[in-house]
Order: C-alpha cells, then sequence, then structure tokens
C-alpha cells in the first residue's frame, strides 16, 4: 500500500502500516490456531486410511507405510528457515543502501536484489517440496477427500502454502520495485513489512511441522 | 388537559392488552415447564425459581432506581445552572460490583450442584430407552423388552427411565417441557439424560418436542409420551412384542437386528454392547406373550388430554373418495406388493423389513401419524398414505395415490400410484394392527 | 446530501476528472470516513428494512396456530435470512456507520489511517449484502438458520445451491469486516490528536476499540469453519461429514468462538453511544469512566471464554457444563457495573429527555431484562428447559434490539446533526420512540412466557391448544406497531435531512472533541488537528482546548485555504471488492467467472497498491 506521506502525524510516531501488520499476524494466528486444533482434533478419527503415523491396509489388500515422510519435510523445513534469514539479509541491505560498499563481501551483503531474489527462491523451493509431497501422498490413496486426516491434513498445509505462495508473489513484486527504481532506506518499512509477514509464515510452518508432523 | 387527552386515546389500547392478559390467563398450558412432574424436572425447577425470585429483585430495583433517577434529575426549565461534576465514587462503584458477584454466589453453587446431580450415572435398574432421531420422527427402542417404536413411548411411573439418544443423519433435540429438559440428538455421539416420572402420576399424556432445528418440517418433529402405572406398562410391553396382530405367523418375534447407530467417536460413554437386543434381560412381561388380544393403549378421546390430540388442517384440494370401505387382507397383500415394505418394517410380515421409516408393527396401537402431526384415525391414515408429502414437508415418504402431486419430485404420480380403495385396503390392514 | 460546506468550483479536481463533491460519482469513489460512514448507514438501513420485513413475515405466520402464510420451506428461509440480515447486514454495519463517521472525529485525526481500505470495506460489505440477501426473492435463500449448524448444512442434508450463498456470502462479509477492523485499530492507536491519551478517549471510541480486537480474533475462527464447509460443499471434503466418523460438534465449537464474542460485538458499540448520549443530555461527565472502559475490556476478554453456554444441550459433561456456567456468570458483573454507571451518570444531573436520550435511557432499562434473563441460562439446568425455546429469542432481542437497535436509534438522533446539519423532528422522534418501545415489549416479553410454556424455536407452525396462542397474537400485534414506529422513522429521517431545523456545531451543548467542529463536518475535519487536555474539552478544557475549539469551528474554509492535504476519490477499492465478490460468485456459476474475477481483482488490487493515496506534499 502506498504510503501516507510521511508529514502526517502519527500519535506513535510509527507508520501506521506497521501497526496494521501487527493487528493482520495477530487475525492470522487465529486462523492458524483453528486450522491445526481442528487437525489435532481430528487425528485419529479417521474411519478409512490412509493414516499420518499408522501403517494401514488398503481395501486391496496392499500395504502401506505411514504416510508423513519426515526427512523430506524436514529438508522443506530447513529450506523455509533459510528464507528467514535471506530476508533479514534483504532488510538489512535495503536500510544500509546508502552505507559505501568496499569489498565483493560487503556488496553481496549489501544487494537487496540478490536476497530479495534468494528469499522468493526458497519460498518456491518450499512449494516446490509441497507440491511433490501433496502429489506423493495422491499417488498413495490420500487426497483432501479421502478422509478426515486427509481434509484436515491438506486444508492446513495448503492454507500454509498458499500464504507462502503469496509472500512470494509480494517479495517478487519488491525484487520488480527495486529494478525499477531501486529500494533504499525509504523503502525499508514496506520491506519490513514484507518480513514481518514472511517469518511469521515461517514461524507458523514451525508449529505446523512440530504438531503435525514430528508429534505422533 | 392535553395529558388526559392523551390517556383517553391510549385508553383502548390500555383495554386490548388487559383484555389480551386476561385471555393468556384464561389458557391452560399442557406443555409448561412450572409444573415439572419428575426428580429431574423438580430440579431444574427450584433453580429456576430462585433465578426468578433473584432477577425479580434485580429488575424491579435497577428499573426503579433508573425510574427515579431520570424523574428526580430532570431538566427543570429555565434551570441553566451546571450541575456537580462528579466523576466517579470509588465506594459506589466498589459496592455495586460486589453485589452482583454476591447474587451470582447464590446461583452459581446450586448450579454447580445440580449439574453434577442430574448427570450423574443412570441408578442400575434403569429402564433403557435408545431414542433415535431421524428427519423428521423419533424412534424409540427398549432394548429390555425388544421392541421398536415410533414417535410415542409408554413409560412406568416411579421407575428411572435412562434414554440413550443418537441420530441418524442431522441434529435434533428431545424434549418433554413437564418431565425433563433438553438434550441434544447427535450423529456420532451418545448423549444421555435420565428422569424418573413421580409414582403419583395418573395415567397422562405429554407432549414432546424436536427442539434442535432439523430442516424443513423440524415444527412437525413432535412426539408423545404416555405415563401410565406399571402393570398397565407391563400389559402395554406385553401387547407391542407380539409380531403383528393380522396375519401373522405365530411364535416369538425375532430380536432386533440394529445395533444402536454411532457412538464410534464417543469418549464420554463407554462402548454398547454390539447387539443390546440379545444381550439385555427379557423382562416379566414376555411371559404374558402367549396371552391373547391386544395389550394396553392409552384411551384416546380423554377430553383433558385434548392437547395431545394433533389439529393439524389438511391441505386444501387432498381429498379422499367417500364411503370407501378396506379389506385388511387384500390390503395387506397391496402392502406387501407396494413401496412400503422397502422402508418399513412390521414384524410378523415377512416382507416387510425396511428399516428407514417407522416401525409400523403395531401402528393400530399409536395415537398420532407423522411424528404428531396428524391423529391416527383411517381417514387421516388414507390421506397419509396417499399424499404424505402434501401434509408434512419434505418427508421421504412418497406421494402414492395416483394422479397426485408430489410437491417434492414437483409432478403428478402416473405409474405404480394406488388407488384409493387399494389405500383403503392398507388403511383396513394397517388399522387393525394394534 | 451536502456534507461539505465547501463550493464546487473550489474543489480540487482528482486525477479522474470528475467531480468530488455532487452527483453519485462523488460516493462511488468517495475515500472520505464521513461519507462511508453515511454510506454505511444508508445501505444498513436498508437492510434493516429487509431484515423487519422478514421478521414481520415471521410473526404475521405464527399469530396464530396452524398459520398458512408462508411455506416451512420459505418460513425456514425467511428466519434464517432474518437473523443473518439483521446481524451481519443490520447491526454489525450500523456500528460501522458510526465507527466510519466518529471515531476520527472523536480522537481528532482527518480520516481512518487507510481511507481506501476503508471504500473496499464499504463496498464488499455491500456487494457481499446483495449476494446473500437477493436470492430470497427466488426462493432460493440460505435455509440453515444464521448458526448454519452442521450436519444440516452439509452436501448430504442440504445439496441445493441454498446453503452455498450462505457460506460464500458470510465469507465475503468477513473480508468486510476484517479489513475494516486492522484499518481502525491502527487508526485509534496511531491518529489521535496531541493529549488524546488512551484514557481521555471518548467512551464510543472506546468500546468500538475493543470492538475491532475483538472482530480481528473472533472472524477468523468463523472464517476456517466456514472454509471447511464451503470445501465440504464445493470440493467434497469430510470435515463435516458424519459418514466419514466427523464430529457434529467441532462446527458448533468454532461458531461459538466466533459466535459469542459476535454478540459483544454487536452491542458493545451501543454501549458507547449510549455513553455518550447520556453524559450530554445529562449534562455531566461520565460516571466512573475507568471503570467503563475496564469492563468493556473484561467483557470482551471473558466473552472469548464462554462460547460453550450456547451448546449445554450437546452433553458435554458436567466439569465442562460448571466452568463455561460460571464464566458466563461472570460476564455479569461488568455488565452489572455498566448500567449502574449509567445510573450514577444521570444522578445529580440535569436529564434532558431529548429523542436520543429516551433511547438511551430505554437502552438501560431493556438491556437490564436482557441480562437478567441471559443470567437466567447462564445455570445449565435452568438452560435446559430454555435453549432453543422462545425464551431464548426473548433474550436476545431484548439484548439486540433493546440493547444494540435502540442504542443505534438514539446514535442516530444524537448524530444526525452532525452527520448533515441538521435535526431531525424531535416529536416525531419521541412518537417513533413510544411506539417502538412499547412495540418491542409486547413483541418480545410474551415470547418469555410462551418459551417457558414449552414453545420451540424455529418452527414454522404450532398446533392449537397448546396455550401459545395468545402469547403469539400479542407477540405479532408487537411486530406490527414496530413496523408503524420504523415507517415514522424512515420518514423523519427522509425529511429531516432537507427540511430539518439547522443544528449549529454543538445542538446538545455536549463535551467531546467531535462537537468542536461545525455541522456538517468539513471534509478535512478539523483545521488544525486539536491539542487535547481533558475528556471533554468542551466542558472541562482550559485555554488550550478552547483554541483548538475555536480554530477548528470557523466555517466555510475549504482544504486549498488551510493548506490541508486530503487523498484522491478513487474507484479502485469499489473495484477490487466487486471482481472479489464476482471472484466469490464464480463458486457457484462456473471457473471461468472464478478466473475472471480473480484476474480483474489483482490486477485492479496492483493498480490501487502502486497509485499515490493523495498529491505530493509541497
Amino acid at each position: 500500500m502506498s504510503a501516507p506521506a510521511a508529514h502526517h502525524y502519527t500519535t506513535t510516531g510509527l507508520d501506521s502500516r506497521k501497526i496494521a501488520i501487527w493487528a493482520f499476524i495477530g487475525s492470522e494466528c487465529m486462523l492458524f490456531v483453528s486450522l491445526i486444533s481442528t487437525y489435532l482434533i481430528y487425528k485419529g478419527r479417521s474411519v478409512v486410511g490412509p493414516y499420518p503415523h499408522e501403517e494401514w491396509v488398503s481395501p486391496t489388500g496392499e500395504h502401506f507405510k505411514a504416510i508423513l515422510n519426515i526427512p523430506v519435510t524436514s529438508a522443506s523445513t530447513f529450506v523455509l528457515l533459510m528464507s528467514s534469514l535471506f530476508m533479514v539479509l534483504a532488510l538489512a541491505a535495503v536500510q544500509n543502501k546508502d552505507v559505501p560498499k568496499r569489498t565483493t563481501g560487503e556488496r553481496i551483503l549489501g544487494s537487496s536484489k540478490l536476497w530479495l531474489f534468494a528469499t522468493a527462491v526458497a519460498g518456491t523451493t518450499f512449494l516446490g517440496f509441497q507440491a511433490f509431497e501433496f502429489t506423493s501422498f495422491v499417488h498413495e490413496g490420500l487426497s483432501i477427500r479421502t478422509n478426515l486426516f486427509g481434509s484436515s491434513f491438506f486444508t492446513l498445509t495448503g492454507f500454509h502454502g498458499a500464504h507462502v505462495t503469496a509472500g512470494v508473489i509480494w517479495l517478487l513484486t519488491l525484487l520488480a520495485i527495486d529494478y525499477r527504481r531501486g529500494l533504499g532506506p525509504n523503502d525499508a518499512l514496506i520491506v519490513d513489512i514484507a518480513a514481518l509477514y514472511w517469518h511469521f509464515v515461517d514461524v507458523v510452518w514451525i508449529a505446523i511441522f512440530t504438531l503435525v508432523y514430528l508429534i505422533k | 388537559m392535553k395529558g388526559k387527552a392523551r390517556l383517553r386515546q391510549l385508553a383502548p389500547l390500555g383495554i386490548a392488552i388487559a383484555l389480551l392478559t386476561l385471555a393468556a390467563c384464561a389458557d391452560s398450558y399442557p406443555n409448561t415447564t412450572f409444573d415439572p412432574h419428575s426428580e429431574l424436572g423438580r430440579a431444574i425447577d427450584s433453580i429456576w425459581d430462585r433465578l426468578l425470585i433473584l432477577g425479580t429483585i434485580v429488575f424491579v430495583l435497577v428499573e426503579a432506581a433508573l425510574l427515579y433517577v431520570v424523574f428526580r434529575y430532570r431538566r427543570r426549565p429555565n434551570d441553566t445552572s451546571t450541575p456537580p461534576q462528579t466523576h466517579g465514587n470509588a465506594v459506589l462503584e466498589i459496592i455495586w460490583t460486589i453485589i452482583p458477584a454476591v447474587i451470582l454466589l447464590f446461583i452459581a453453587v446450586p448450579t454447580v450442584r445440580t449439574i453434577f446431580k442430574t448427570q450423574a450415572k443412570a441408578v442400575a435398574g434403569a429402564l433403557e430407552i435408545q431414542v433415535i432421531g431421524h428427519q423428521w420422527w423419533w424412534e424409540f427402542r427398549y432394548p429390555e423388552y425388544n421392541i421398536v417404536t415410533a414417535n410415542e413411548i409408554y413409560i412406568p411411573t416411579g421407575r428411572t427411565v435412562n434414554f440413550k439418544m443418537t441420530s441418524q443423519d442431522v441434529i435434533h433435540s428431545f424434549w418433554i417441557p413437564q418431565l425433563a429438559g433438553k438434550r441434544d440428538v447427535i450423529a456420532n455421539r451418545t448423549n444421555y439424560i435420565w428422569f424418573t416420572p413421580d409414582t403419583t402420576l395418573g395415567p397422562s399424556v405429554w407432549n414432546g418436542f424436536c427442539t434442535e432445528y432439523c430442516g424443513a418440517s423440524h415444527a412437525k418433529m413432535r412426539f408423545r409420551v404416555f405415563t401410565v402405572k406399571p402393570d398397565q406398562f407391563a400389559s402395554w410391553v406385553a401387547g407391542q412384542q407380539r409380531p403383528a396382530a393380522f396375519g401373522a405367523q405365530q411364535g416369538a418375534p425375532p430380536p432386533m437386528l440394529m445395533p444402536f447407530p454411532g457412538a464410534r467417536n464417543d469418549r464420554a460413554a463407554p462402548a454398547p454392547p454390539s447387539n443390546p437386543a440379545v444381550t439385555a434381560p427379557v423382562g416379566a412381561a414376555t411371559a404374558s406373550l402367549a396371552s391373547a388380544g391386544p395389550g394396553y393403549t392409552f384411551p384416546q378421546n380423554q377430553p383433558e388430554f385434548d392437547y395431545a390430540k394433533p389439529h393439524t388442517p389438511v391441505p386444501a384440494g387432498l381429498k379422499f373418495t367417500p364411503g370407501l370401505t378396506g379389506n385388511a387382507a387384500r390390503g395387506q397383500q397391496v402392502y406387501s406388493s407396494a413401496a412400503c415394505i422397502g422402508c418399513h418394517t412390521i414384524t410378523g410380515n415377512p416382507m416387510s423389513m425396511g428399516a428407514t421409516a417407522p416401525n409400523l408393527t403395531h401402528i393400530g396401537s399409536r395415537a398420532t401419524l407423522g411424528a404428531g402431526t396428524f391423529p391416527n384415525t383411517p381417514a387421516y391414515l388414507a390421506l397419509w398414505i396417499k399424499n404424505a408429502r402434501a401434509m408434512k414437508p419434505g418427508v421421504l415418504m412418497p406421494t402414492l395415490g395416483k394422479g397426485e402431486y408430489d410437491p417434492q419430485l414437483k409432478q403428478k404420480v402416473t405409474t405404480g400410484g394406488l388407488d384409493d380403495q387399494q389405500i383403503a385396503d392398507i388403511v383396513a390392514y394397517l388399522t387393525s394392527l394394534k | 446530501m451536502a456534507t461539505s460546506a465547501a463550493p464546487a468550483h473550489l474543489a480540487p479536481k482528482s486525477a479522474v476528472g470528475y467531480d468530488e463533491h455532487s452527483g453519485i460519482w462523488s460516493w462511488i469513489a468517495t475515500v472520505d470516513h464521513k461519507r462511508i460512514g453515511l454510506l454505511y448507514l444508508f445501505t444498513a438501513l436498508g437492510f434493516f428494512l429487509v431484515g423487519g420485513l422478514e421478521a414481520v413475515i415471521i410473526r404475521a405466520q405464527l399469530q396464530g396456530p396452524n398459520g398458512t402464510i408462508v411455506s416451512a420451506e420459505m418460513y425456514n428461509q425467511l428466519f434464517t435470512m432474518h437473523g443473518t440480515t439483521m446481524i451481519f447486514l443490520a447491526v454489525m454495519p450500523l456500528s460501522a456507520a458510526f465507527f466510519n463517521f466518529l471515531i476520527p472525529l472523536q480522537i481528532g485525526a482527518r480520516d481512518v489511517a487507510f481511507p481506501r481500505l476503508n471504500a473496499f470495506s464499504y463496498w464488499v460489505y455491500l456487494f457481499g449484502g446483495l449476494f446473500i440477501t437477493l436470492p430470497i426473492f427466488f426462493k432460493v435463500a440460505p435455509n440453515g438458520g444464521w448458526f448454519g449448524y452442521t450436519p444440516l448444512t452439509t452436501p448430504s442434508f442440504s445439496p441445493q445451491v441454498n446453503i452455498d450463498f450462505w457460506v460464500v456470502g458470510l465469507q465475503i462479509l468477513g473480508v468486510s469486516s476484517l479489513a475494516a477492523a486492522f484499518n481502525f485499530i491502527t487508526t485509534i492507536i496511531n491518529l489521535r490528536a496531541p493529549g488524546m491519551t488512551l484514557m481521555r478517549m471518548p467512551m464510543f471510541t472506546w468500546m468500538s476499540f475493543v470492538v475491532q480486537f475483538m472482530l480481528v480474533l473472533a472472524f477468523p475462527v468463523i472464517t476456517i469453519a466456514l472454509v471447511f464447509l464451503l470445501f465440504d460443499r464445493f470440493f467434497g471434503t469430510q470435515f463435516y461429514e458424519i459418514a466419514a466418523g466427523a464430529d457434529p460438534l467441532l462446527w458448533q465449537h468454532l461458531f461459538w468462538i466466533f459466535g459469542h464474542p459476535e454478540v459483544y460485538i454487536l452491542i458493545l458499540p451501543a454501549f458507547g453511544l449510549v455513553s455518550e448520549i447520556i453524559p450530554a443530555n445529562s449534562r455531566k461527565p461520565l460516571f466512573g469512566y475507568p471503570v467503563m472502559v475496564y469492563s468493556g475490556i473484561l467483557i470482551a476478554l471473558l466473552g472469548f471464554g464462554v462460547w460453550a453456554h450456547h451448546m449445554f444441550a450437546v452433553g458435554m459433561g458436567p466439569i465442562a457444563d460448571s466452568v463455561f456456567a460460571l464464566a458466563t456468570m461472570l460476564i455479569g458483573i461488568p455488565t452489572g457495573v455498566k448500567i449502574f454507571n449509567w445510573i450514577g451518570t444521570m444522578a445529580q444531573g440535569q436529564v434532558r429527555f431529548t429523542t436520543a436520550m429516551l433511547f438511551a435511557i430505554g437502552l438501560v432499562a431493556l438491556f437490564t431484562i436482557g441480562g437478567i434473563s441471559g443470567v437466567m441460562h447462564s445455570s445449565p439446568p435452568a438452560d435446559l428447559q430454555q435453549t432453543d425455546t422462545y425464551f431464548i429469542v426473548a433474550h436476545f432481542h431484548y439484548v439486540l434490539f433493546g440493547g444494540s437497535i435502540m442504542g443505534i436509534f438514539g446514535g442516530i438522533y444524537h448524530y444526525f446533526p452532525k452527520m448533515t446539519g441538521r435535526l431531525m423532528n424531535e416529536r416525531l422522534g419521541k412518537i417513533h420512540f413510544w411506539i417502538n418501545f412499547i412495540g418491542m415489549n409486547l413483541t418480545f416479553f410474551p415470547m418469555h412466557f410462551s418459551g417457558m410454556l414449552g414453545m420451540p424455536r424455529r418452527i414454522y407452525t404450532y398446533d392449537a391448544g397448546q396455550g401459545w396462542d395468545t402469547f403469539n397474537l400479542i407477540s405479532s400485534i408487537g411486530a406490527y406497531m414496530l413496523v408503524v414506529s420504523t415507517a415514522i422513522f424512515a420518514y423523519n429521517f427522509l425529511r429531516s435531512r432537507r427540511n430539518g431545523e439547522i443544528a449549529g456545531s454543538n445542538p446538545w451543548n455536549a463535551g467531546t472533541l467531535e462537537w468542536t467542529i461545525p455541522s456538517p463536518v468539513p471534509e478535512y475535519n478539523f483545521a488544525e488537528l486539536p491539542k487535547v487536555t481533558s475528556r471533554y474539552p468542551l466542558w472541562e478544557g482550559n485555554e488550550t482546548d478552547a483554541e483548538s475549539a475555536r480554530i477548528n469551528s470557523q466555517e466555510g474554509k475549504t482544504p486549498a485555504d488551510l493548506g490541508i492535504v486530503l487523498p484522491y476519490s478513487t474507484i479502485k477499492p469499489m473495484i477490487v471488492a466487486f471482481s472479489m465478490v464476482v471472484m466469490f460468485t464464480g463458486l457457484l456459476i462456473s471457473k471461468a467467472v472464478l478466473f475472471i474475477g480473480a484476474a480483474v481483482m489483482v490486477v485492479a488490487l496492483y493498480s490501487w497498491l502502486l497509485a499515490p493515496l493523495e498529491p505530493e506534499h509541497h
């Protein structure tokens, strides 16, 4: 959202958008709390398989392992965590745009384009992992329509994936602005807000990874 | 003067209100919650009394204070002074925080006590009645006696009845205002409510209602509860345990084959036995199985129980040929070869094993039709068979009368419809099933 | 209606090139919080009439036993839409009208924090409201109750399109409420004038502030509950399918975690309005201001912990029943404190019986009844007799009609001069009040009896001889009186806009900040941001307040005179809102519509976000 001009008086001295994004994140917390609670309430209530952590036998007599693939998801979790680090670097680069860079290392660290791009790539990689996971689940007989586990699992992780997707689009938009006119310290706020959102989405994933994947 | 004129204008309104209030007082209240006839009803009512007394006191005091302040401190004409600009008074505010808290304490203590008392496990030896909600009728089973009935319950006075409930479809709620509070009837869950009808009760009938909105005919999902003396109850049980009275094979009826549904995910209640009918002890009433004739049924058309007799008007345009006489034997044949048997069970008629609609084994002994919507007389029964969907919105029971308009399919019944003579025969057959 | 005193030829032309000050475009493209507030007011009053009409048909059907005015199917649509309309399309947006119009004026701001987002909220509300309302004219309106209990609303038991409108429509309206809530939270935190500390904020702004937090925390929960239902209905998921082992209570928990805070979302703004009206008409500051603030916050906090008292009959077990009963009873304490403090405000004051004040006193009197009956079903054993009967209908109409609607009517009479520069006719207003007051009690008081005498809710007909006939007849007569009173109000409202007495800046001699500026309010609100030193600058303020008031009371200044930069008018928020509703409609019609709506929405959203809010400052 484009800036209310900086000369406007505010009570706190903060930009209004910064306050709004915190209110938004508060609201999003309730959204994910509802989704995760539903998943947990419905865990173990499915009347047919597949199940998340137990082996199961399909009606045709095939044996299946527990469906959640923790090593693969650990990898995607790591990628998403790294993206948060890139996001921090991107924000720092924007804030310090005007600081002269002397070494190659400083130039690399100071490249907001690089780090915004890296964050978006990491986010996209995470989405790729998720697409892979969803496809393999469907092959193993678990779709969003199969049972309560399928419905609540795909909806929860899908909602998170949609948030990551929105974040990637947001990052790419910032990247485009960076290419068109360059992002400088005056734009730090809009990058900061995107970063807050991105970190939030990341934190939510850690909760999901723990509660859905790790805890049996 | 002006005020008096205005008062005079308001007088007719006042008189009308007074008359209506009088009219309300003259009515009788067959479903009142203020006159309970079980220990559960009285436990609730005693809390209600306390709430009413405290509530009335609070109401009177607050409204009196409001009126007093409003009139005492009304602005006088030509008064231009500024009133004292007080911002609050800590003592006063603490007082009027504590007073409601104390009042609430007087409510909270008996509330919690009653919750735990009334939601304890029912006593051993209680009569279990399984309640299964359907859109829009009630299935009642007495596993102890191997009886299945619909929309009507007989219970003996003085014996605790434990209702065990679940639903086959949407959520319903089971309510007999004069005997107990409500309990929701929910698929995939088992709920209980128990109470003991007063020993002092004479044979009486009570209206029951579905109180959770459950779709098109929620308003017409009623039922009847007959509280009867233990010996009358035993006689009724004996009658109900017999197979269909007309053209039935001899011998004891087969046990109920349907297990109590749901409860799969019910963590609160212990898993029910897979076939309660088989495991439950067979009561003393079974002994009288051999005796002939129908068992006790609650006598109809008693003026003091008129409230239990439905007055629903028949839709305009639904007519039945006058003067037809039905033949029960023919009716049994028509019934057994028509769509009826796909949904209804008549124990003793081996063709009729459907399980999705009310059990008709003793339909002739019931007081009402369509879950308390119409009196169970041959005339209403004929119209019901002819076009149930016109008589009760949304029902599964199809429109069967030849040439009748089916409001759900939005077309007339052509092939396979029954003519009035066939319907009269079925009516003769069904009404013979006492 | 002229909200701006500035002559049109002096106004800056917007970039798009239409006149910003009159004509329909000036309303469609407005981002001015006052105009948006008025749009909310008109629209919500329109929906209020629709919801009222639905109620009258319901009362006509129930006037006597075995009524045949409407069919069962139509009745079910009517009561579903009456509840849905009154809650989501009438009372909430009427509150939003006051949030929009009043909050910036009460805190000394030129607009809300995000003016275009504000316009977006309104348009989403309008289009979403039409989306959910229009089906009833084609007899396919939602028919699952405003509470939409599963499994009745799942595709297994309601395969028709009716519930689709409800699920999708509420989802759309949720977007509107959430966007507005973020906006107002930010506005109140960040745009208070110098010296307007939190504990100097007018009580309406305080209660609104609390409500915004409740919206932000409660709406996501219903959003998710609705997403599950929407997925069940459109994509074949199993969340509420009993055959798949679903727990029918999942919906009830999620719904009431939202639904109970929603009750306070409906009532707290009215409490806020009354807390403005009573001091102004008693010529005394609000009694116990801090306690009023804290009790509002406490009501909100407790409001999130009592949802299961709507579920005492579902068999939660004695422990859960007890816990929720006690929590519910606790809410009675802060609510009682509010009632006493209002009475305390009037005591020793000079109570002036303006129409607004009559409605405010009416609220105190009637809400007390609703509060008492509320305590009556906080006790689960007692509630087992009361729940799902007309006793409950009586209770929440005393809360929502006797509370919210009375407060909102009072607010309209009180703030009409600030909105239009003219007073509503007081004589007609008092007639409106008395017919409304008597009609309201006549309609709803007998329902206490019909309920306790065994009459279930949501029944399209009842049999004769049940002891309910007379009470229902009285209720219906009361409802017809409410029609009369509402017609008088509508006439007064429409007529006073043009012919009412000129009001002046402070017709009620009130003390808060919004009464320091001209009526109608100039588009920039405050010529100079006020400096605030007290809760009632006009009553208790020092020279600083007086100086601010003097500057801000000047009429006839244009933004250009004062060097004030105002946001551009724009229709982009409306286009985003419209295409979003098209996108949702696509769910019901075809994927093509869905994708077209989504594409237009994204393009318009980018266009909005990348366009500057206002001219560069020189």
